[in-house]
């Protein structure tokens, strides 16, 4: 463990100011949502208040992936045509996608790599949630799949000079890389993106998802069914290699996950072979 | 997945899929075939599944004008899930999809002469169409293979 390393760590987490920031509207939304006294025009105000997150949104509702068919020229719009569920996704891709559209050095993630991973496990993880009678929880899986791995773009910094000390103790301890980072630095990116969580006001199954997608089994129980389809979603993407960066698969791939599910060996391969479908829908978002 | 001629530089970025570079050294044509499975269940697109996307790869690569005779192959990729249950099996799609890739070539008469395959990394491969050079890098580095 390097001391010095997990104080600079420490620092940056009691200092908010230094963790990233996205746009209010984002944690106001995730609220308004998830309170059944609050009427749909309220929220449609409150995004339309950002005008530059409301162009982003509206040209995502007529992307490939959301559009409907009909031209969606305003929030209100949005609403009725795409449900609040699905405009409550978009407002999150849109106000997440300028800190993780970037290079993540430590990882060895190209400009856009996790980027296209968030969006990609979003997508598997929203397909995932209605294969498996989990329809009422498809909207979050997504939305914790785009941020699910928030955390690396702050810890890359630091996994950049202690890669090869973290890659080795994962090999000889046979752990898996997030336990070696948390070893190294004191901390693994799943820990910093609940920080991160924690600043932006975000709902504690969201927070729950990015602190345990790499050990499901460890989430509070009522979110486990939710954690444990990030974390298959995740695996597969990165078996797929979209995102796949220093670390590349040393990770668990978690039987309770897949038990939970009640995912069959089967459906594993399909849900696998069929990530260039996955891709292609994930690309109308970038 | 794609064939033509140099100059040119194919790229792709591998966890448990297989890439493979496959070149005529007269010709100077080669094509890479990036594969997530092994078998074709017979109705699924050819280029995912190593039994139909090599044959595919082939005679694209013939049609430009190669000959099967001074084809050669190199793979790149099939790695695994650092920790998995054994009862699941796409914990061992990796190396599946290595050992058909292989398969399927020996059947098609084309040597493979490297291959960076196996483990737990992952990996982007740069295939060079002007020599069939295959570049690998994983986990912070380099790996050149020269061999056509
Ligand atoms: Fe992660
Ligand atoms: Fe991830």
């Amino acid at each position: 463990m390097h001391a010095h390393i997990q104080q600079r760590i420490q620092g940056i987490i009691n200092n908010l100011d230094q963790l990233p920031s996205i746009p209010d509207v984002a944690s106001k939304v995730l609220t308004m949502v998830n309170d059944p006294d609050v009427a749909f025009k309220a929220i449609a105000d409150e995004i339309s208040k950002d005008q530059a997150i409301t162009t982003n949104i509206l040209k995502l509702c007529n992307s490939a992936y959301f559009s409907k068919g009909k031209e969606i020229s305003s929030i209100d719009r949005a609403i009725v045509t795409l449900g609040i569920k699905e405009v409550k996704d978009i407002v999150v891709v849109a106000a997440t996608r300028e800190i993780l559209n970037k290079i993540i050095v430590g990882y060895d993630l190209a400009r856009g790599e996790l980027w296209k991973h968030g969006i990609a496990v979003a997508v598997l993880s929203k397909r995932i949630a209605v294969l498996k009678n989990q329809k009422a929880i498809a909207d979050i899986a997504f939305t914790g799949g785009i941020i699910h791995d928030v955390g690396k773009t702050v810890l890359a910094l630091f996994v950049q000079n202690t890669f090869r000390e973290i890659l080795d103790l994962a090999q000889s301890r046979q752990i898996q890389f997030s336990d070696a980072e948390k070893e190294i630095m004191g901390f693994d990116h799943q820990e910093i993106g609940e920080k991160i969580l924690t600043k932006w006001k975000f709902p504690e199954v969201l927070k729950s998802i990015v602190r345990y997608h790499h050990e499901p089994q460890k989430a509070p129980a009522e979110y486990l069914p939710i954690v444990s389809i990030v974390h298959i979603a995740n695996t597969l993407c990165l078996m797929a290699g979209v995102g796949i960066g220093a670390d590349g698969l040393y990770h668990e791939l978690s039987d309770a996950a897949i038990k939970t599910l009640g995912l069959t060996n089967r459906e594993m391969e399909d849900l696998y072979g069929d990530m260039p479908r996955v891709l292609d829908q994930a690309s109308g978002i970038l | 997945m794609g064939a033509s001629s140099s100059p040119g530089i194919l790229r792709t970025i591998l966890g448990s899929c297989v890439g493979i570079c496959v070149y005529d050294r007269m010709k100077k044509v080669g094509g890479m075939a990036h594969i997530l499975l092994p078998n074709n269940p017979g109705d699924g697109n050819p280029e995912k599944y190593a039994d139909s996307a090599i044959p595919l790869l082939i005679s694209r690569l013939m049609k430009d004008g190669a000959k099967k005779e001074f084809l050669s192959a190199k793979l790149a990729g099939g790695a695994s899930m650092f920790k998995f249950n054994a009862s699941v099996t796409l914990g061992q799609i990796g190396e599946r999809n290595i050992e058909e890739s292989k398969k399927i070539l020996e059947k098609n008469g084309i040597p493979v002469l490297e291959q960076d395959t196996g483990g737990s990394t992952g990996r982007v491969i740069d295939f060079f169409l002007e020599d069939g050079r295959m570049k690998v890098k994983a986990g912070g580095q380099e790996k050149l293979f020269y061999k056509v």
